[in-house]
């Protein structure tokens, strides 16, 4: 599908040259990567334009002239029903113009030669070996894990579904490719629900560790003591020397100011003329150049995901990993007294072949959102919690239009959190794209919308997430199917981010507040703002969620929590939950040192504990 | 309890690390599992047999593990150590039982090579169904699986008229010199008390044949074994002196007992007597000694037996012959002492274990034939006896030869105190002929046995 009918019309493309012109073939390379589903409706939106533009001008949109084509796209704005989907149809555009307008900054410095790892493609792996410990997943969770059996001398075998892709190959390539390829669903995966929630997760080795913002929170002690006394999950009480352990392991410390960028000093300007909390964020990046590629592969090496850092120390001691292995099903033996017994897993290669690994225990790491369905297809479903609990940070962007440049791809991706709201279940944090990559829908249709994105290099943004209720569910058994419905408290916090980062927005001295919402698209006060927003609600928002936790939740209650208080699974032997799935509720904050205190205290428990017995 | 034991062939091709080019493979497997195999359980089974990588390694003594559980576990997995150009090396894989692939998982085994913990190659071995499924099927056996030692109780249950034997006879392998064993209990027929008696017997390659009676001791009723005096005989070990004649023995069973008798005479004792062997073969340890002679036995073949009955045949022959490689054949040949069916001519047990497989299949085979005639045939006499007989497809000519030097002759008596005289010799000569009938006779097996034989003869 080339859509350079819709593509000249979005752009407005004048005379068919120059960078508009290249991006209906790199939209194609987007699209191409979304699953099928995605592509599907994005090709009959397409269709949709292009039969209304038949049927308005008798012509299709390529062969209209530029005044006709941004009549058409004038007569489809005035319908408000149809914003939504018109901004749904300019994301995967944008995003492509981004890239075509863009020249990609390269890295300022050589990528240096990453740590080792013992990576071997899932079809050089033979069909049949024997490990101690098997590990789905190589993520926060699973490479944790993964370490701490190792280095109890453990045979291990890490199992990931994605490829490893070393420092060197992101600086290749334009931030874009990288995008599509290191994400599932190249970044689509999306929450069905009011509102739809676009809930983008990593799949590689080193899983979304290598595509997060490097934002490393320890967990909160309130919601340590409510994982406990709440829930029964009785490992919170030894988080503390664990985070202790995970922020050495990843070099966590305060992000320097030197890099921090346009985006993150305004905000810390706002934050201090207003008064409110906020400073810049603790990072697992030594020596971040401020390249602001974090979410697709730091291409310098400074950020510490766990490709760099955990699953090196694991592979030293001896730990394997198998590259585009998806695990297809936990092997279980029935025929033992008591529960059914883990015996090993069943993977698929890529070619469809399939290779099997014994092994007495199991660690599920393949993510929140992939291990339920696992459970599932191993048969081990059956607990009635098991995919539901789902917490995610549905989470929302504004941007400031200001009157100098702030061109905020140059600096830290995520900056500077501003903590005054907290206590009220809202984290602000200065967020900007990679180069070309603006996730940020721009206002506008046509010329409104080139216009807007030439001047993109004027707008600084912030992202809100909040503390949800958990009111999601992971359904599937093959792929996940996620719903999620986001709790009308959870609307009201969004809305009140979105003013929030508003109000920080002016008082840094934006020119113009731009809030992302089709209908009510820029204030130029605060009052107006106030005024713009409210007739609106949370799902006339763009909601974006990260950091899904909770869908195999540990805890003392057998009936609520699919795992026991120790990250064990209830109802067999030998199969450990050890990634976000496991947390008992929403971290409140960034969630990878949670998950990976979380999944270092699960395997510590089996090792210390009679876990080898069961 | 019975065990199950297949034969199964496997062929397909390996890749050695380093090496551009796949190797062809066989593997002929023996499985020995101690019990039956029944598909929705997890069965282990012993493993043995024969490697072959062509051009690489050909190991016939290939020992390993296989666990059978198609639904339990929908996995049947394979391990077998072999020796491939002087290393030793590890055959680990399974093949994975699936409902929608039901003929490729069961015959597909992908497998890893291992040398100690390192990875050294992988492969695939399939099951070749069109010319293995049949010879697969039919090769299926459950053998029973029991423990010798519980064939050691006394059977007596205080009836008058009854003898009961516990008889070891050995070979040393060292000298050649035979040696015999007998621990009896006698229960009177005039009901008078029970006793226990016995003898040991000596039969050097060179010199006379030295034997020495001990007891008659009243029967203490042992819980095990036999125990009359110093002599006792229970639990593998088998210790006592009769005259000059010392001996202390430890036994290892090597097989699974042998019932010379049919099984349900041994357990029911309709017949006038019923002998059978714990194990069909063991080994003895130890030390012999008689006159100024002592024997240090290492891994003495030979085998203990059992006889319970009313007394004595008539008539009788019996040989045990240890024909190496753990086959064993056992015979008796006797006419009883019942008025109408001492005119009968004697009545064939033999039992020819082979290859873990016992010949003919049931023991009242050669005894009264099959349907009609057929019956197995013996010539008793001396110093040569013979047995003769066939089946469908299989015949056997045993000729026994026991030299009158290495012969003893001894007076045997009944409960009843009728009188038998037995001519014994534990280092007889046997020569042994098996043929199988393919368009014609052919010869399948021949043993010779020159002066290793355990044989007698028994007569009124």
């Amino acid at each position: 599908m080339t859509a350079d009918g819709l593509v000249a019309a979005l752009l407005a493309d004048e005379d068919g040259t120059g960078w508009p012109a290249r991006v209906p073939h790199r939209l194609d390379a987007v699209l191409a990567a979304l699953p099928r589903p995605a592509r599907a409706g994005m090709r009959a939106a397409v269709a949709a334009v292009e039969t209304y533009a038949l049927a308005r001008t008798g012509r299709r949109l390529a062969a209209l002239r530029p005044d006709e084509r941004e009549d058409v796209l004038r007569s489809l704005a005035l319908r408000p029903r149809l914003a939504p989907l018109l901004d749904l149809l300019k994301v995967p555009v944008l995003l492509a113009a981004g890239t075509e307008r863009t020249r990609v900054v390269p890295p300022p410095v050589p990528a240096p030669a990453d740590p080792p790892l013992d990576c071997t493609p899932a079809g050089e792996w033979p069909a049949r070996t024997t490990a101690d410990a098997v590990v789905v997943g190589s993520g926060a969770g699973g490479a944790m894990a993964a370490r701490t059996l190792a280095r109890a001398g453990l045979g291990v075998v890490v199992l990931e579904e994605g490829g490893h892709h070393p420092t060197a190959s992101f600086g290749r390539r334009a931030p874009l490719d990288r995008f599509t390829e290191l994400y599932r669903d190249g970044g689509a995966t999306v929450a069905v629900g009011g509102p739809p929630v676009l809930l983008p997760v990593g799949r590689a080795v080193g899983g979304t560790t290598v595509v997060n913002s490097g934002t490393c929170y320890r967990t909160p002690d309130h919601v340590l003591t409510r994982w406990r006394s709440t829930f029964g999950f009785a490992l919170a009480e030894r988080f503390g020397p664990l985070l202790d352990e995970t922020e050495r392991t990843l070099r966590v410390a305060p992000q320097p100011l030197d890099v921090l960028g346009n985006n993150g000093l305004l905000t810390l300007t706002g934050a201090e003329r207003l008064g409110w909390r906020a400073a810049p964020l603790r990072r697992n990046a030594p020596g971040c150049k401020g390249s602001c590629q974090c979410v697709v592969g730091c291409p310098t090496g400074a950020k510490q995901s766990v490709q760099l850092s955990v699953l090196p120390d694991a592979c030293a001691a001896g730990a394997r990993i198998v590259t585009g292995a998806r695990v297809h099903r936990i092997l279980l033996d029935h025929d033992v007294p008591g529960p059914p017994r883990a015996a090993g897993v069943r993977a698929r290669r890529p070619d469809g072949g399939e290779l099997e690994i014994l092994s007495p225990l199991v660690v599920v790491a393949a993510g929140t959102l992939q291990t339920p369905p696992l459970l599932r297809r191993s048969g081990l479903g059956g607990h009635p919690r098991l995919g539901r609990n789902l917490s995610v940070h549905p989470a929302t962007s504004v941007a400031g239009r200001f009157a100098e440049p702030v061109t905020a791809w140059r600096g830290v991706l995520q900056s500077v959190g501003v903590e005054e709201l907290h206590a009220d279940g809202i984290l602000v944090e200065a967020t900007a794209s990679p180069p070309g990559m603006s996730s940020f829908v721009l206002p506008g249709l046509g010329r409104e919308l080139r216009r807007e994105l030439e001047g993109s290099d004027r707008l600084a943004t912030l992202g809100a997430m909040i503390a949800d209720r958990p009111s999601g569910r992971v359904l599937g058994r093959d792929r996940a199917f996620v719903r999620y419905d986001l709790d009308p408290r959870d609307g009201g916090r969004l809305m009140t981010a979105v003013r929030a980062m508003g109000r920080l927005l002016f008082a840094a001295g934006a020119t113009e507040v731009l809030t992302g919402v089709p209908g009510a698209p820029r204030a130029r006060s605060l009052e107006a703002l106030d005024e713009l927003l409210a007739p609106v609600g949370a799902r006339d928002l763009h909601v974006s969620a990260f950091h899904p936790t909770g869908t195999a939740a540990a805890g003392g209650d057998p009936q609520r929590a699919p795992a026991d208080p120790e990250g064990r699974l209830r109802g067999v032997h030998g199969v450990l939950v050890a990634d976000g799935s496991v947390l008992p509720g929403c971290p409140e904050v960034n969630p990878q040192l949670s998950i990976m205190a979380a999944a270092l205290a699960v395997t510590d428990a089996w090792l210390a504990g009679a876990g080898h017995g069961g | 309890m019975r065990g199950t034991v297949f034969t199964e062939t496997m062929l397909g091709t390996v890749r050695l690390d380093g090496e551009p080019e796949e190797r062809r493979v066989r593997l002929d497997l023996r499985a020995d599992a101690d019990r039956v195999l029944l598909p929705h359980r997890t069965t282990p089974a012993r493993l043995t047999g024969r490697v072959r990588i062509a051009g690489h390694a050909d190991d016939p003594r290939a020992e390993g593990e296989l666990q059978v559980s198609p639904i339990a576990r929908r996995r049947i997995r394979y391990r077998l150590a072999f020796t491939a150009d002087g290393r030793r090396l590890t055959l680990d894989g399974w093949k994975s039982v699936t409902p929608r692939h039901p003929l490729a998982s069961m015959t597909v085994l992908p497998f890893t090579v291992y040398e100690g913990q390192a990875r050294v190659g992988e492969g695939v071995l399939r099951f070749p169904l069109a010319t293995g499924l049949l010879p697969f099927l039919l090769g299926f056996r459950f053998p029973r699986r029991e423990d010798p030692a519980r064939h050691s109780a006394p059977r007596w249950n205080g009836a008058p008229g009854r003898t009961e034997v516990w008889y070891t006879t050995l070979t040393d392998p060292a000298s050649g010199t035979g040696v015999w064993l007998h621990h009896e209990l006698t229960a009177p027929a005039d009901g008078s008390e029970p006793f226990a008696h016995g003898w040991a017997a000596v039969f050097p390659r060179e010199g006379e044949v030295r034997h020495a009676r001990f007891g008659p001791v009243p029967w203490t009723r042992p819980a095990d074994g036999f125990t009359a005096e110093d002599v006792t005989c229970s639990g593998g070990r088998l210790t006592g002196s009769a005259g000059d004649l010392r001996w202390k023995l430890t036994e290892q069973p090597q097989g699974q007992p042998l019932f010379t008798f049919p099984r349900w005479a041994w357990r029911h004792p309709v017949l006038p007597a019923a002998q059978m062997l714990p194990s069909a073969r063991a080994t003895y340890e130890g030390e012999i000694s008689y006159g100024g002679t002592t024997m240090d036995l290492r891994g003495a073949p030979g085998a203990s037996a059992r006889i319970y009955g009313h007394g004595n045949a008539h008539r009788w022959a019996w040989l045990h012959a240890d024909l190496g490689s753990g086959d064993v054949l056992e015979v008796v040949a006797a006419v009883s002492t019942r008025p109408a069916l001492r005119r009968l001519p004697p009545l064939v047990f033999l039992r020819l274990r082979r290859n873990g497989r016992t010949w003919p299949r049931r023991p009242e085979r050669p005894a009264i034939g099959g349907p009609g005639p057929g019956r197995f045939r013996a010539a008793i006499g001396l110093p040569e006896w013979t047995v003769t007989g066939r089946t469908a497809l299989r015949r056997i000519r045993v000729e026994v030869n026991q030299p009158p030097e290495r012969t003893l002759t001894l007076e045997y008596r009944d409960p009843d105190g009728s009188r038998a005289v037995c001519r014994n010799s534990e280092s007889a000569d046997a020569r042994i002929v098996l043929e199988r009938w393919w368009g014609h006779w052919r010869p399948e097996a021949t043993w010779t046995l020159d002066g290793t034989a355990h044989a007698e003869t028994g007569t009124r």
